[in-house]
């Protein structure tokens, strides 16, 4: 009998795409904030799903996968999801006839409907979501002003 | 007197009838989205083209019969997690009512998952979870016994049809299906289904898998029932076996039931 462990192990907000354009007169910045979620599957024994296959699903369109995959030799696997899509994030993990979901809740409003019985780690990812998506939006418009 | 009384009190009764009117239509509830669950049995390939056990015996079905009741789906919130166990959180819970004995061998080898029931006019939404008994029958074929196994066995030019009756009974709760397809999405006039699925690799092995694999080492095989035959013919109910043989059938029933790939929470009945 093999059970499924999974792990969020990480949820953060990095500076992605982060490029810098030499110019004969000037420098041209220009980032985007992003999220990315890592997940590690593995099986009660602690041996890692590798090459489990993923689905991701996104909260508009629990039906279509948003995004297919697998997992590395070491049961992980990261996406970013689409930050416009808040709500609740379904992954399944599936290999050799065992699987697995997991569910991510991902966005500012989830943190308020995050009460329902969500673990203290997925309380206090989402409320890492809501601090980094002020951030963002404050490096935004600082990046505007200095135009 | 009455005049003016009634031309005072005229404005007061339109805002009240208005009011009424209003709240009548407001508090008429609007018409629910609803559409039909179906709930299906499913032994898999492995019951319907028979497989190679664990020990090396070809097996192939002719009956399985399993008796199913008070079988519910939820949508849950939070979403179950049957390795967590315990019950599922749900507003909106739908019962399949009745007992239905399932016999999952039945249709060719590519037949599609068994139709137990269904249920019309509920409530749109996600059904993520499901829970049902295995029973005993009271009537039919496996009258007696929640689950009866009959088929062949084949290796090495020696061939035992098997009679295989259990008695146990059990409660098995289940998140969300784990499979090709997401199932249990159900939309305003559509057709959703859930599926109880029964994993009997998990009692026989698979001779597919290394002797080592995990489900290997844990199956039974059927090499147990073949010493018991007598004749090419081994029928027996399990509870009859020696303690250790027995103890493990037990066990394995446990986790006979899925939800496609996904394990589920037993309680013994």
């Amino acid at each position: 009998m093999r059970w499924i462990l999974f792990a969020v192990l990480l949820v953060f907000v990095l500076p992605l795409g982060l490029s810098a354009t030499a110019f004969a007169h000037g420098v041209e910045l220009e980032y985007r904030t992003g999220v990315i979620i890592e997940i590690f599957a593995a099986y009660d024994t602690g041996e890692p799903m590798s090459g489990a296959e993923i689905r991701v699903f996104a909260p508009d369109d629990p039906s279509t996968p948003w995004l297919t995959g697998a997992c590395d030799e070491n049961g992980r696997f990261s996406f970013m999801p689409d930050l416009s899509l808040p709500g609740m994030w379904s992954v399944q993990v599936r290999h050799m006839g065992h699987g697995g979901w997991i569910h991510i809740p991902v966005g500012d409003n989830m943190v308020r409907a995050g009460g329902t019985g969500y673990t203290p780690l997925q309380l206090g990812l989402m409320a890492g979501l809501g601090v980094w998506g002020f951030i963002g939006t404050a490096l935004f418009f600082w990046k505007r002003r200095g135009a | 007197m009455l005049k003016r009384i009634l031309r005072r009190a005229r404005p007061l009764a339109s805002i009240l009838a208005i009011t009424m009117g209003a709240a009548l239509i407001g508090g008429c509830p609007a018409p629910a989205e609803t559409g039909t669950l179906q709930f299906h049995a499913n032994g898999e390939g492995f019951i319907r083209q028979g497989f190679v056990s664990r020990d090396g015996w070809a097996l192939t079905f002719d009956h399985v019969y399993i008796t199913l009741g008070n079988i519910v789906a939820y949508q849950a919130s939070p979403p179950y997690d049957a390795e967590k166990g315990g019950h599922v959180q749900a507003e909106v819970r739908i019962n399949l009512p009745g007992t239905h004995i399932v016999d999952l061998a039945e249709g060719g080898e590519d037949a599609l998952p068994i139709l137990v029931g269904e249920a019309k006019d509920v409530p749109v939404g996600h059904y993520n979870a499901i829970s049902w008994k295995v029973i005993k029958a009271t009537e039919g074929p496996a009258r007696g016994y929640s689950l009866v196994i009959i088929g062949k066995a084949e290796r090495e030019g020696e061939t035992i049809s098997f009679t295989i009756r259990f008695e146990e009974e059990r409660q098995y709760t289940g998140g969300e299906f784990i499979g090709e397809e997401r199932k249990g999405i159900l939309h305003e006039g559509g057709t959703a289904d859930l599926e109880m699925t029964f994993h009997f690799d998990h009692l026989f092995g698979d001779g597919e898998l290394p002797p080592e694999d995990e489900l290997n080492v844990g199956a039974a095989g059927f090499e147990m029932f073949a010493a018991l035959a007598e004749d090419g013919v081994v029928d027996i109910v399990v509870a009859d076996l020696g303690t250790e043989d027995y103890r493990k059938l037990k066990g394995i029933f446990d986790h006979l039931a899925h939800v496609g790939e996904g394990h589920v929470y037993a309680e013994s009945l």
